[in-house]
């Protein structure tokens, strides 16, 4: 019967996984016999994303040992959900179990890094469900920015060739060209200083269109995107999403929907941006017609 | 036929800074004696558990060194990671000498003075 673990953590790196068989795999799945059903809006509270430590995914790989729990399940802050199944782990503590030096973790490579990250991460995720105030989506759902792209990171966090070669600008116009693309490069009208007056018509020529007036609202067509200037030193973009908030990608670093502060972007003219003080314009990419290079 | 050349290859490292958004950030090469001295400082520094403190997304987000054959040393703040293929260890810096030591080697003008000073005055 074996089992595999998958600690779900991570949003752009891989998550950190171990497989169990024999006694142990016996013994964890003991721990984790669903007990009472959970009531009211601990099922939704326990199957709601949240950032960080996310919970474990528990997949039985074989022929299922225990038939009260589906093949695959996510145990979270003593809960269980998956298919058919909403109720209170047997062993409410599994996690901290499982994150014990007697427990499985042991397996994971890398795991007093892990365990360092767990051990504030845990009670953080345990008491933050338990906080959460799930809202109804209203109905129909209002789409703030329809045609803005949607935010997902982890198509660009690939600590490889996607991350490592494209930067803000590529993130912003949604174009990867594998280059670290420069405003106006591939028009041949690439900027001459690091200066809003330099770089913004350096990106016009690559189609982008300046609306100084968008005043964070969505376009009709296209979507927005926001430049910014650290004087004479470097530019960054950011990107508005369908959710109407404001994402980024610094560098060859990884995609984040935070500012300087760690708070999500509402406006990227109020964010924290560290060094980029100027802000120098909204822009509107409109799909298929930007060249970037 | 050339004599002078040694059998044993020098090892090239070349070193960085990550500040940059969209620009690309400013990288150097460093002499085999220049990146094997700070490999030895790095061995010098005591062993870490704790997790090296996330850098903001904008602005300075460390230096670091790499070699030809697949390792990094990445300083931020008080730590220093050292990844190899198939493992990873950290050791605490907390006078930022190997850090210092990175960035005082990129040739002068290469990286914004004003940043640098931002950071570690």
């Amino acid at each position: 019967m074996p089992v595999k673990i998958t600690i779900d953590i991570f949003s752009g790196r891989p998550n950190p996984e171990v497989e169990i068989s024999g006694k142990e795999a016996q013994d964890m799945l003991e721990r984790l016999k669903p007990g009472a059903p959970l009531a009211g809006e601990e099922a939704e509270r326990a199957a709601t994303p949240i950032l960080g430590y996310r919970g474990l995914i528990v997949e039985q790989t074989g022929t299922p040992a225990v038939k009260e729990l589906p093949a695959r399940f996510r145990a979270t802050a003593g809960s269980l959900v998956g298919r058919g199944l909403a109720h209170k782990a047997a062993d409410p503590d599994f996690e901290q179990f499982f994150f014990s030096t007697k427990g499985a973790s042991s397996k994971v490579k890398e795991v007093t890094k892990i365990r360092a990250l767990i051990k504030e991460e845990l009670p953080r995720a345990i008491d933050l469900r338990k906080k959460l105030v799930l809202q109804l989506p209203p109905f129909p759902i209002k789409l703030l920015c329809a045609c803005a792209p949607l935010y997902e990171p982890a198509w660009w966090n690939d600590s490889g060739q996607k991350q490592f070669n494209n930067n803000c600008y590529n993130y912003a116009s949604n174009y990867r060209t594998d280059t670290f693309a420069q405003p106006g490069r591939a028009a041949g009208a690439m900027y001459t200083a690091l200066t809003c007056a330099s770089v913004l018509p350096a990106a016009v020529a690559d189609a982008l269109e300046d609306t100084p007036g968008a005043n964070n609202k969505c376009p009709a067509e296209g979507h927005l995107v926001a430049l910014v200037i650290a004087p004479n030193i470097d530019f960054h973009w950011f990107r508005k999403g369908r959710n109407g908030l404001w994402t980024h990608k610094p560098g060859g670093t990884a995609v984040t929907n935070v500012d300087n502060s760690g708070h999500l972007i509402t406006d990227p003219r109020t964010a924290n941006r560290g060094m980029y003080t100027d802000f120098c314009t909204f822009m509107v990419v409109k799909h298929g017609h930007i060249k970037i290079n | 036929m050339d004599t002078s050349r040694s059998t044993k290859e020098d090892r090239i490292f070349t070193a960085g800074v990550s500040v940059f958004s969209g620009r690309p950030d400013p990288a150097w090469t460093l002499d085999e004696e220049t990146g094997s001295r700070l490999q030895q400082l790095f061995e010098t520094l005591e062993s870490s558990e704790e997790p090296a403190t996330p850098a903001p997304p904008l602005g300075y987000r460390g230096a670091f060194l790499r070699d030809d054959s697949g390792h990094e040393w990445l300083a931020y703040r008080s730590v220093v990671t050292h990844t190899a293929p198939n493992r990873s260890e950290a050791r605490r810096d907390p006078g930022r000498k190997f850090e210092r030591a990175l960035v005082d080697s990129a040739p002068q003008g290469l990286v914004p003075p004003g940043l640098l000073a931002q950071e570690f005055d």
